[in-house]
């Protein structure tokens, strides 16, 4: 059978399916939790390091994988002693020094921009086993405390105050910036600086139990005037609750003893063992994090279907 | 037999002779990588203290001038004895990279080299060591 030369060779069909199919991949880098997808200037930074970081990782396999072409396929005489001792101090010593002092110095001059101080609000976050205890510092001193869901004014700098219960956790949102480890008996201060309005999905960064996985949180970065308002609705007692099927579940919700662990601000659950609600308990049924919650329960020994049974039928 | 029996102490007096000189060489191809880790505690020490004790009532700067003082003297002291190294090694003059024979010139050779090369080492390291208080200058 004879072909002409001049002809394009044509791929595998499926190879060529594969190749076309490839940029459905990239739609994985877009998302509420992605580092590619900077909501402010910490993770801009973080982005273009990685960047950085990917393209001079390419130069470099091309560079050897050339080298070793150039190497075994073009030169493969054996090379003279001169050469090689110049192949091995240029390649060896003086370009790997001079690459990795440039990534130094570059590492450094960034560092300071991501741990500026901060001038927005003050939030202490504690990792409890497997919820977050969001608290707000108030220009009055008073506290504002939630849980599962951290709300940042845009524009500014907010400073995070991390601690932890019983074992490491690690407070991650990726959109937002890097992560940093939560320990018991130490608090971690870092700053992250949010422009982008919208919400972004935080993640436990540190395996921390069974229930780590679900140990996830909503961050919704809002308009300053935005934010401020919010805050002072957080800080006000619980809403009653409108009709029947909500008035059902807070009796239930009190008279099954919830309130131990829980609390709701202006009613007398007041327990500080698990999530608390400043306004209702809504958000728990409505979040969509909220299977940490009977992870949680697992982990406690509690009965997820019945809460989840309770759930369909009162609406908490 | 007796003959070697009596070559014996000749020889052992002669690797004394030998392994006498080259045990200074020993100790030599340490001091390199001993100032660089003296470099890495005092400068990390200083800077911690300094930072956790100190940052709100006084500048840096005194702090980084010395120890940016220290690390020259401390990079000249490694270029001193990185030269001497290579003076022991002597490629130039053998034009031998290696010095795979047993004898005591070889042996003498060969801890110039590694002498030489962990001065390199040591030089390069006390350099990065440094680069964060001359880029940076500041605790945070």
């Amino acid at each position: 059978m004879t072909r002409d030369p001049r002809a394009p060779r044509s791929l595998p069909p499926g190879l060529s399916r594969l190749l076309l199919a490839s940029p459905l991949l990239l739609a994985a880098c877009e998302g509420r939790q992605s580092v590619l997808v900077d909501g402010g200037a910490d993770a801009r930074i973080l982005n273009d390091l990685f960047v950085v970081m990917l393209i001079g990782a390419v130069v470099l396999w091309f560079g050897m994988n050339g080298l070793f072409y150039w190497a075994t396929r073009r030169s493969p005489a054996p090379h003279s002693q001169k050469l090689a001792n110049w192949l091995v101090i240029l390649g060896g010593i003086a370009f790997p020094t001079v690459t990795l002092g440039a990534l130094l110095v570059y590492g450094l001059t960034i560092m300071p921009d991501l741990r500026a101080t901060g001038d927005g609000p003050v939030i202490r976050v504690t990792g409890e086993q497997w919820w977050w205890r969001v608290e707000y510092e108030r220009d009055d001193g008073s506290t504002v405390t939630t849980a599962n869901e951290i709300r940042l004014p845009a524009g500014v700098r907010s400073t995070f105050l991390l601690d932890s219960k019983k074992v490491i956790h690690s407070f991650w949102v990726p959109s937002l910036g890097g992560k940093m480890d939560m320990f018991p008996g130490r608090v971690n201060e870092m700053t992250l600086g949010p422009e982008r309005p919208g919400i972004y999905r935080g993640q436990c960064a540190e395996f921390c139990g069974e229930s780590h996985a679900w140990m996830a949180f909503e961050a919704e970065v809002m308009e300053p005037d935005a934010f401020a308002a919010w805050l002072d609705a957080e800080a006000a007692d619980a809403a009653a609750p409108q009709g029947e099927a909500a008035r059902r579940g807070a009796a239930l919700f009190l008279a099954q003893g919830c309130g131990a662990c829980h609390a709701v601000r202006g009613t007398p659950a007041v327990g500080r063992v698990g999530p608390i609600s400043p306004m209702s308990l809504a958000p728990f049924a409505r979040r969509r994090a909220a299977g940490h919650l009977y992870g949680g329960f697992r982990q406690v020994g509690r009965q997820p279907r019945r809460v989840e049974a309770r759930r369909r039928d009162a609406r908490l | 037999m007796s003959s070697n029996h009596h070559d014996r102490p000749s020889h052992s007096r002669q690797d004394e002779h030998e392994f006498g000189e080259e045990r200074e060489s020993l100790w030599r191809i340490a001091f390199a990588p001993t100032i660089w880790a003296f470099h890495f505690a005092i400068s990390y020490a200083a800077v911690s203290v300094y930072c956790f004790k100190f940052e709100p009532v006084a500048s840096m700067g005194v702090l980084r001038a010395g120890l940016i003082a220290m690390t020259l003297a401390m990079l000249a002291a490694i270029a001193w004895i990185g030269w001497r190294a290579y003076l022991r090694w002597d490629v130039r003059g053998t034009g031998e990279f290696s010095n795979p024979e047993g004898s005591a010139e070889d042996r003498h050779q060969f801890l110039g080299h590694a002498g030489f090369l962990l001065a390199v080492v040591s030089f390069i390291g006390v350099v990065y060591d440094t680069l964060p208080l001359i880029v940076l200058g500041t605790c945070r």
